[in-house]
């Protein structure tokens, strides 16, 4: 990636007054304010010394494998055909929009209309970025769970709206009932939910969903869900919350091909609302990017085909590496919060001594040859989560290996006594 | 149990909006099965060895997140060898999702709340769109007709202390006109005396006839350090479905651009970027056959529109469009006409009225339509609210209705079944 400069926008000197003749030197340029909390990403930084190092990166979540032949084949096919390779209707072609639907149907039980409750969008990325700019005012208060992908605040941000924070804690990282109701409020415009959970691999569970439900209809605030791992669940279910009572009209539902069939560069996302709703993420959809890739929404159309034999096989597979990675951090003395779901699992680093996670990464980046993510910017409070460590598991059996290996040879617990795991 | 209050449910911004006279029509012109010669992409097969390099792309796993520099370096090179303008592949481009996303990214990343941003009509109706969604004001300068010519004392009046950009999009859509070096020059002072930026959607940039050449507004001087150039793959390789595009900044504005992109879309899908890396080193002989096929292609519908008693003021000097005025002895409107002329002719254009804004146009669109669209059984969206009088504004501008535009990338089978359908009409 093209290293950007971090921190604050840049100011450059004026011009001073002209004559219409052209000058030397830079007139003055000012970025708009709403780039003020934006800086190089955890991920860019990370990924960057791993590079530096040849540490295994186990830090970036996507994988090192590959998404499956049909799903390639099917974009193939529609990259050699005319028509294909032009603009797809603004909001998915068709075939996508209704394959969607299907899945939805057959995932949650709810029946939406193809035409007008599903909007294809570049990546679910963009399904966030179209609704918080087509649904959201500067001012708006939003609640957002910490740990939180970094990407969530830095969009809350870019729209003006104002963020309340509610933490999750290890061990369970379950929902604050008590710091949750003093979130909520007439002023709530809305609550971000990502389940399953992104970095914690909590799956939030049914009651707590009608928790959270509850206080959305008293409080007459709408849900916005990002379940781009729901396929991805080794314990429990993955419930969209949109299929509780009286939710599904103040609901957008978020998902894309990514993680469940391992395509990440595809950027092939949709967002699934009633109508009114749509109509919002819609026109700043068109104005954002006008429509999503059209070959590869065809190969998303087949994907979105797969047997469910397709799914059985890939939560198997992450729950092989889950349970591979898992065992082995704790037996080289991490403390390990098992996750339920996606392709993480945060573990305490507390027993190697280090002050913080960005003191610890650093150290197994460049000592111990692999790469993990430093969680703390995930939280409102740097210092929630900066005994905490994010791995990824969506790496090739080999990745992992090598990985627990170096791991095993080069980092040692500094003293025997095991880590305070009370709630914070 | 409270039903859901769904009054104010979105946006301000989103708000304001009104639905896009081009994407209804064309929903419109695919029920009636009408050739289409409103929507600006090819009904003919993009280049084989571009689709080739994408298919070995997807084949060889180049599936994930990534971003290819190398990309970046053929921008920078092509530009520099176009414009004779130097850029820092590393620091001073941006690879978007198409140029839709660039534009979208460089207004955000510039454009402030009540800022001013300067559009000249007619104009494609995103500029206005992404000013009103990053909260900024647009500010219409109209170019005059029939030669779509730019009056200087309109645009100085229009940049003021508000102002943070122009946008300048050249050659132009709809009317097909390429800004001229001296036009170009006139623009600079304007933006160096404001102290302002320019925005470019260049687009079209290779797709230029009769031996007129684009040239970019950056190479102006003292331009390159106050311009965001915006352009892609689309309509120059044939591709409007790949969604691969760019933006050519200086350093400051370009990370803040990049940042934008990253919360936008996060990155460009990936196997087309790499098929870009083909694309973008096509040989010189590639961009003189495409101005060939489209300049043929622009002779024989300028020919027969005129043959039809549409006036066509001037021959495009670039793009793939012709804006034509109605003949004189046809009494509707455009959006009249385009309705007839999907219905009885079978062809789609698009009304010219889509390119100006508060031109009464939505309004008459949105009555015109959802009367046709009750016929087939389809419903328009029921919270669109129009706030212009459509009336008063013909009789200021009756120019503003009197315009069709044609698009001219398409097959010849295509062209010649659009000027059999208008001959029957004639007869």
């Amino acid at each position: 990636m093209a290293s950007s400069t971090e921190g604050a926008p840049q100011t450059v000197a004026s011009d001073g007054k002209s004559n219409g003749v052209a000058v030397e030197t830079p007139p003055t340029l000012q970025v708009s304010k709403r780039l003020e909390k934006f800086q190089t990403s955890i991920f860019t930084q990370t990924t960057g010394l791993a590079i530096k190092y040849q540490a295994l990166n186990l830090g970036q979540g996507f994988p090192d494998f590959d998404g499956p032949d049909f799903i390639k084949e099917a974009a193939i096919e529609a990259i050699k055909t005319v028509g294909k390779n032009q603009y797809a209707r603004g909001y998915g072609i068709p075939d996508l929009n209704r394959a969607i639907a299907a899945r939805f149907k057959k995932d949650s039980g709810l029946d939406v209309d193809p035409e007008t409750e599903v909007t294809v969008t570049t990546g679910c990325t963009e399904a966030l970025s179209a609704t918080m700019l087509g649904l959201l005012n500067p001012g708006d208060e939003v609640i957002l769970f910490a740990p939180f992908f970094d990407v969530y605040e830095q969009l809350l941000a870019m729209v003006g709206a104002t963020i309340k924070f509610v933490t999750l804690r290890p061990p369970d990282f379950s929902v604050p009932e008590k710091e949750l109701r003093e979130a909520f409020s007439s002023k709530t415009r809305a609550i971000l939910v990502n389940t399953p959970h992104n970095p914690t691999g909590k799956v939030f569970s049914r009651k707590e969903l009608e928790l959270i439900a509850s206080l959305c209809i008293k409080n007459n605030a709408l849900a916005f869900t990002d379940e781009v791992y729901s396929k991805l669940i080794f314990r429990g279910e993955h419930i969209s919350i949109a299929t509780l009572d009286g939710m599904y009209e103040r609901t957008v539902t978020m998902n894309s091909m990514a993680k469940t069939f391992s395509l990440t560069g595809w950027k092939v996302g949709w967002a699934i609302a009633p109508p009114q709703l749509s109509w919002g993420l819609r026109i700043a959809h068109s104005n954002l990017t006008f429509s999503t890739s059209t070959p590869l929404q065809w190969g998303a159309v087949a994907a979105l085909q797969a047997p469910d034999a397709y799914y059985v096989d890939l939560a198997q597979n992450y729950k092989r590496r889950k349970d591979y990675l898992v065992e082995n951090l704790s037996s080289i003395g991490f403390k390990v919060y098992e996750p339920h779901g996606t392709y993480f699992v945060m573990a305490d680093h507390t027993p190697f001594g280090f002050d913080d996670d960005t003191a610890f990464v650093g150290h197994l980046i460049k000592n111990v040859g692999v790469a993990a993510i430093p969680p703390s910017g995930f939280y409102e409070n740097a210092s929630d989560g900066k005994h905490l460590v994010r791995f990824a598991f969506c790496k090739d059996d080999e990745t992992l290996r090598k990985a627990v290996e170096r791991m095993k040879i080069h980092l040692k617990p500094t003293s025997l006594k095991s880590t305070n795991d009370s709630a914070n | 149990m409270q039903g859901f209050d769904c009054q104010n449910v979105l946006s301000r911004r989103a708000r304001s909006f009104k639905l896009s006279p081009i994407q209804q029509l064309s929903l419109l012109a695919q029920r009636c099965n009408a050739i289409n010669l409103a929507e600006g992409f090819p009904d003919f097969p993009a280049p084989l060895h571009i689709k080739e390099a994408a298919v070995a792309a997807i084949t060889a796993d180049f599936n994930q997140y990534r971003h290819v520099q190398g990309v970046c370096e053929k921008v920078a090179s092509a530009f520099e060898m176009a414009h004779g303008v130097k850029v820092d592949p590393a620091t001073e481009v941006t690879l978007c999702c198409g140029q839709s996303e660039a534009l979208a990214a460089a207004i955000l990343a510039v454009v402030e709340a009540n800022d001013e941003v300067v559009i000249l009509e007619p104009a494609y109706d995103t500029y206005e769109a992404c000013t009103i969604l990053a909260g900024g004001k647009p500010v219409f300068v109209s170019l005059d007709p029939p030669f779509w010519s730019l009056d200087l004392k309109k645009l100085d009046a229009a940049i003021g202390p508000k102002t943070k950009a122009v946008i300048i999009n050249s050659p132009h859509n709809p009317t097909g006109k390429v800004f001229s070096k001296v036009e170009l020059a006139d623009i600079t002072n304007l933006c160096c005396k404001h102290g302002c930026l320019a925005i470019t959607d260049e687009v079209y940039e290779h797709i230029t006839f009769d031996d007129v050449k684009h040239v970019s507004l950056a190479s102006f001087p003292g331009m390159k350090e106050r311009t965001i150039v915006t352009s892609s793959l689309s309509k120059t390789f044939g591709v409007t479905g790949w969604r691969i595009g760019w933006a050519i900044a200086p350093s400051a504005l370009t990370s803040a651009i990049q940042i934008i992109h990253t919360k936008l879309t996060d990155s460009a899908p990936a196997p087309f970027q790499e098929a870009a890396l083909t694309a973008l080193q096509s040989c010189p002989d590639f961009y003189k056959s495409l101005k060939q096929e489209y300049q043929f292609r622009r002779d024989y519908v300028c020919n027969f529109l005129n043959d039809f008693g549409f006036i066509v003021h001037f021959r495009p000097q670039g793009s793939f469009f012709v804006f034509v005025e109605l003949p004189s002895e046809v009494r509707f409107d455009d959006i009249e006409y385009v309705m007839e002329a999907i219905n009885t002719l079978g062809i789609a254009f698009v009304p010219g009225c889509a390119f100006f804004n508060k031109s009464g146009a939505e309004e008459n669109l949105k009555f015109h339509v959802s009367t046709d669209l009750a016929k087939k059984g389809l419903q328009m969206p029921r919270n669109l609210k129009g706030s212009n009088d459509a009336s008063e504004n013909l009789v200021s501008n009756p120019y503003k209705h009197r315009y069709i535009r044609v698009a001219f990338c398409k097959d010849i089978s295509t062209l010649q079944a659009a000027k059999l359908a208008l001959r029957r009409q004639c007869k």
